[in-house]
């Protein structure tokens, strides 16, 4: 929505003087600065439910969570040092650290990849070659670029910074979508989903695992200790919000509205839900907080064979 | 609740209203009913062109000022393609705009990534207001990449001329929210490739004030929502922006208001009635323009009905106070009205409680009350003429009643009291009930001994009654009187039938049977005139052998024929009439021979065969199957048993004297050599010797005709009880016992001949009997020998 750029727009004049004065404390108290991918969401909950019930401050680390914006996204606040936890999706971090910049994994909380393809017009997007397909102008598409490759899709891919409004003007014949976020976007704009319209990368061999929280691993090697107090605190955050959805989902609404976000407590919900059960593994049904080597694997070779990385990236790279 | 029922059917002035009052609320409420459908329906067309008329203004006023937004695009588009290479042409373009249309919001002609290259990645021309003067600057960079934004998407991709879906502009320096859309047009060069959108942005926050003012109805609001879905205008100003249409529904499904989104989304114009959070409404929807926004205006039906809800409510109260104040005085005037026929009410009760001289009010009416108290008024002398003939005529009733009681005394006097049983008789007993079904009944029975024979009748007369039992008298003392010289029941029948027929002006008749047990040999001589056969109950059940006749009164010429049995000691013979087998039950079943029959054959397997008990017993079966039922016919029933027992003969002599009455002294020295046996005395001797030989000489003398010769024999045989003499001749009949007794008061010139013989007869002996068999008198006189 312009409404959210905008708003990052205000936000950039305030959070640069922030941020300087930040960084100064950071370096007095150790403060880890906090900036998630997005603006304020119930994707995010697990940490604001840190942050608000005193995980944080009960295990002795210091954090304060910034949200990025638009002159100053997430990793580029990572990489100039003004933030020194970011979420990432493996894929970002793979071509991240294929870029020169060595990550740190220190905590997993997605254990399932929720990109879908929509298709509009009750169309199987897997038949509809040369389509008109919507991706993130900020990346988070990598799989869907590797799977259309391989079924030789040939889709053209529009780079979009906000997809439901062109997805209902018709001008995308299918966009991708996260299953949390603008898959009920786009419902909510009064989209048909059905199963022939809907993709699910996961269901077809591209269950790569998506948000965790990384460190540079210049800053992770000299914070050990707070790193993992930060991370622990984080996942009893996460187990929290699992445990009380309905009281996580209250201080994700206070986040949003402090943010003031442009969305709603029904989106929030289905979003908590949907982003819950992406933490539990398929296989052993438990919220592991671990990364998988073999989705790793699985994703640095796709991307190499795709050339999107020039190297593969392995697992222990990003391990602590 | 049972106490107000009670009271509505004891008041009829109630009732009466309350029917009135029904038939009026009927009539209102089917009145009311149709005035205010109509009325509703008038209402709802109202609001629905008071809606669409405020649609239709809406969406002309946007589509005016679209249009010129439109056309102004069109012209900027026509100069950059005249320049297309001038970068900076294109921000004195930009400026352009917003200077010849200063309500413009802002305007931006953006171009491809690197198409000018000495420009870089990003060229943007961007005019905005800030505060009262116009900025122009270049509006891409790497924060603000334009080409992945809507307005330069839409248009590319759609390669048409296009409108934005509405957003919310923060205004820094005022830091207020416009609410801003755009149209874009796409810039293509001669080659057609495009190469940058021109984007005209437009505040449209007049548009959502004007929406949001929209208020028809005082609780009716307005809404607009985008293209997808979301909401623009709202009075729920936290959904701005934050819902869609469809955001509620995805938790709590609603078909209504899905339906009415797509509606929406499609363009559609129209009008849908649906639950808006649990309220009825109307929500009458219309696209604005070309933006893709749609407007819509909710109604809650409350709101509009409202008015006429008042208006109803009003009319139904007022309606519903003149229905009570309506049934209020039509009780007080049907009470009044009715007032009069309370008093002649109260009269009639004092006229009812016998006081008939009371005085009626005088209405002066000359309505329906009015002839009713002057119907009342005849009524009440007519009551008092007819009380007056009434008590004459019970008075008269009365003293019919005590005649009729004495006629049933004496007709029950008629009727012999004292039946014979085996502690008086050894040869028969006999019982008889009659129970007439009114006071005096038209049955009769009667029985008497005479000469060893016992005479016997039952019958029954037609009809019922005084008549019927007048006719009874008179069959019952002609039945006296004519077998007081009759024997044989047939000439017993026949003349009483002339007698009867020709003296019967009334036509009526009586069925009768007639009979003559002869008691020392059992014979059983009848006659039947149309009775029922009676009925034998001795070694088994069985019926007497009766030929009907006709009954007695019609024909006085008829014959009736003589019938003759043997009964066996032991048998009784149940005499009855038609009461007893036509008796009637409650379900008018009669209670036939068949039943009859069974109770005298259970009777005989009990050995009750007895005439009394076999009498009660049959009367008790008879109730038992009436029941409760009315007597419908006298019931009479006679029950003669034969109980003789043969005596065994110690002796047995005969002489045969010739009809010459030299031959006397020779009888009588039979006669007195037989009583000398016997053991009799001199005087009865004596007697019996008078009476045997008035009997013969009444033979010799008259029997055969003069100077023709005849025999006469007598025999003698003695048993245990009697002493028998046989007297038979073959001369003429002749029944000396029918002969009438002479009357020994009078002198002997005066006397009868022939009546004296049988006089002597009767006096020295115990009976005499008189039959005629084989073409032979038989006559029979019999002494008791315990006599002596």
């Amino acid at each position: 929505m312009w409404i959210t750029l905008l708003l990052l727009f205000s936000a950039a004049a305030n959070s640069s003087f922030f941020t300087l004065n930040s960084s100064l404390l950071m370096a007095q108290d150790e403060t880890i600065v906090f900036t998630p991918q997005w603006t304020a969401q119930a994707q995010f909950a697990g940490y604001y439910v840190a942050e608000a019930k005193g995980f944080y401050r009960d295990a002795g680390v210091k954090v304060r969570i910034e949200h990025p914006s638009a002159t100053q996204p997430a990793m580029s606040r990572l990489r100039n040092n003004e933030c020194q936890a970011t979420t990432l999706q493996v894929c970002q971090a793979l071509e991240i650290v294929d870029g020169g910049i060595p990550l740190v994994n220190i905590l997993q909380t997605s254990m399932n990849n929720a990109m879908v393809i929509v298709s509009s017009r009750d169309r199987n997007p897997l038949t509809h070659k040369g389509a008109r397909v919507g991706i993130w102008s900020v990346g988070f598409g990598q799989l869907a670029i590797c799977m259309s490759i391989k079924e030789h899709l040939d889709y053209q891919w529009v780079r979009f910074a906000q997809n439901v409004n062109l997805f209902v003007s018709g001008a995308l014949d299918a966009t991708l979508a996260m299953s949390y976020n603008e898959y009920y976007q786009l419902v909510q704009a009064g989209i048909k989903m059905t199963d022939k319209n809907v993709y699910r990368f996961c269901d077809h061999g591209y269950n790569v695992q998506e948000d965790g929280v990384y460190m540079t691993r210049e800053y992770y090697n000299q914070h050990k200790e707070q790193a993992h107090r930060f991370a622990q605190a984080s996942r009893k955050g996460w187990e929290w919000a699992a445990k009380y959805p309905e009281e996580a989902l209250e201080i994700v609404m206070q986040y949003v509205d402090k943010n003031n976000v442009a969305t709603n407590r029904v989106i929030q919900r289905l979003m908590l839900k949907e982003v819950l059960r992406l933490q539990v593994d398929r296989e052993s049904k438990k919220r592991e907080f671990r990364l998988r080597p073999d989705m790793v694997q699985q994703a640095s070779r796709l991307m190499l064979e795709n050339k999107m990385l020039s190297r593969e990236v392995t697992f222990e790279e990003l391990s602590k | 609740m049972k106490k107000i029922i009670e009271y509505i059917r004891r008041k009829l002035s109630v009732r009466v209203s309350l029917w009135v009052v029904l038939f009026a609320t009927i009539i209102f409420i089917v009145a009311l009913s149709f005035l205010f459908f109509q009325a509703r329906e008038a209402v709802r067309k109202e609001a629905i062109n008071r809606a669409t008329q405020i649609l239709d203004n809406t969406s002309l006023r946007v589509e005016g000022i679209l249009n010129r937004v439109e056309v102004a695009s069109n012209m900027t588009k026509w100069l950059v393609l005249r320049h297309p290479e001038e970068a900076d042409s294109m921000l004195v373009y930009s400026r352009s705009m917003l200077l010849n249309n200063p309500d413009f919001y802002s305007c931006s002609i953006a171009f491809e990534p690197y198409y000018f290259k000495n420009k870089g990645l990003y060229f943007s021309a961007y005019t905005k207001h800030v505060g009262d003067s116009i900025r122009t600057l270049q509006g891409g960079s790497e924060h603000y990449k334009y080409f992945y934004i809507d307005w330069y998407l839409m248009p590319k991709l759609l390669d048409q001329a296009c409108w934005t879906e509405p957003y919310m502009d923060l205004d820094a320096p005022t830091n207020t929210y416009d609410m801003v859309t755009s149209y874009c047009v796409p810039i293509k060069n001669k080659q057609n490739q495009m190469i940058g959108v021109i984007n005209t942005s437009l505040s449209i926050t007049w548009l959502s004030h004007t929406i949001s003012a929209v208020k028809p109805y005082p609780r009716s609001y307005s809404i607009m929502i985008g293209r997808g879905g979301t909401y623009f205008v709202h009075p729920d100003t936290t959904k701005i922006t934050r819902q869609t249409i469809f955001t509620q529904t995805m938790e709590h499904p609603d078909t209504a208001l899905t339906a009415l989104g797509y509606a929406m989304q499609r363009g559609e114009e129209g009008m849908k009635r649906m639950k808006i959070d649990g309220e009825d409404s109307y929500v009458f929807y219309k696209p604005l323009g070309k933006t893709g926004c749609s407007m819509a205006i909710v109604c809650p039906e409350s709101d509009i009905f409202s008015g006429f809800d008042r208006l109803r409510h009003t009319v139904m109260a007022i309606v519903a106070v003149g229905l009570l104040l309506m049934l209020y005085l039509f009780i007080r005037i049907i009470t009044r009205e009715l007032n009069p026929l309370r008093r002649l009410a109260q009269e009639a009760e004092t006229i009812a409680s016998g006081q008939f001289d009371a005085v009626l009010p005088d209405f002066q009416r000359i309505d329906e009350i009015g002839q009713l108290s002057h119907s009342f008024g005849n009524m009440q002398q007519s009551l008092v003429r007819y009380i007056e003939e009434l008590k004459q005529t019970t008075s008269q009733k009365a003293s019919i009643e005590s005649d009729l009681r004495i006629a049933s005394a004496i007709q029950m006097g008629m009727l012999p009291e004292k039946f014979p049983t085996k502690d008086d008789r050894d040869d028969v007993q006999l019982y008889a009930s009659l129970t007439p079904a009114k006071e005096v009944g038209g049955d009769l029975f009667d029985f008497y001994f005479r000469d060893e024979k016992l005479f016997f009748c039952i019958g029954d007369v037609s009809g019922k009654g005084v008549p019927a039992s007048l006719f009874m008298a008179v069959t019952r003392s002609t039945f006296r009187t004519v077998s007081a010289h009759e024997s044989m029941p047939d000439r017993i029948v026949t003349t009483m039938n002339k007698t009867i027929a020709d003296m019967n002006k009334t036509h009526m008749f009586v069925t009768l049977f007639v009979g003559v047990l002869d008691l020392p040999t059992g014979r059983l001589y009848y006659c039947n005139a149309g009775h029922d056969a009676p009925v034998l109950v001795g070694a088994g059940v069985g019926v007497l052998p009766c030929e009907s006749n006709i009954p007695v009164g019609f024909m006085p010429t008829w014959k009736y024929t003589l019938q003759e049995a043997h009964i066996f000691t032991g048998t009784t013979i149940l005499l009855f009439t038609d009461g007893l087998t036509e008796a009637m039950n409650a379900n008018s079943e009669q209670f036939q021979m068949e039943r009859v029959n069974n109770v005298a054959e259970q009777a005989l397997t009990d050995g009750q065969q007895e005439p009394q008990l076999l009498i009660n017993r049959m009367i008790d079966a008879v109730h038992q199957f009436v029941g409760d039922a009315e007597q419908s016919d006298d019931l009479t029933m006679m029950a003669i048993q034969y109980i003789k027992q043969q005596s065994e003969v110690r002796m047995q002599k005969s002489i045969v004297l010739t009809n010459d009455t030299q031959e006397v002294p020779q009888l009588n020295a039979f006669v007195e050599d037989i009583c000398k046996t016997v053991g009799f005395d001199q005087a009865v001797t004596m007697q019996i010797t008078v009476a045997v030989e008035e009997a013969v000489v009444n033979v010799m003398k008259y029997a055969y005709p003069p100077g023709h010769h005849g025999n006469v024999t007598v025999e003698a045989s003695l048993n245990d009880v009697r002493l028998k003499f046989t007297i038979i001749d073959s001369g003429k009949p002749f029944d000396p016992t029918v002969q009438a007794e002479v009357d020994t008061t009078l002198s002997a010139q005066e006397r009868r001949i022939g009546g004296l013989g049988i006089h002597i007869m009767r006096q020295n002996m115990d009976s005499i009997n008189y039959e005629r068999m084989n073409n032979l008198n038989v006559l029979t006189l019999r002494k008791k020998i315990h006599n002596t």
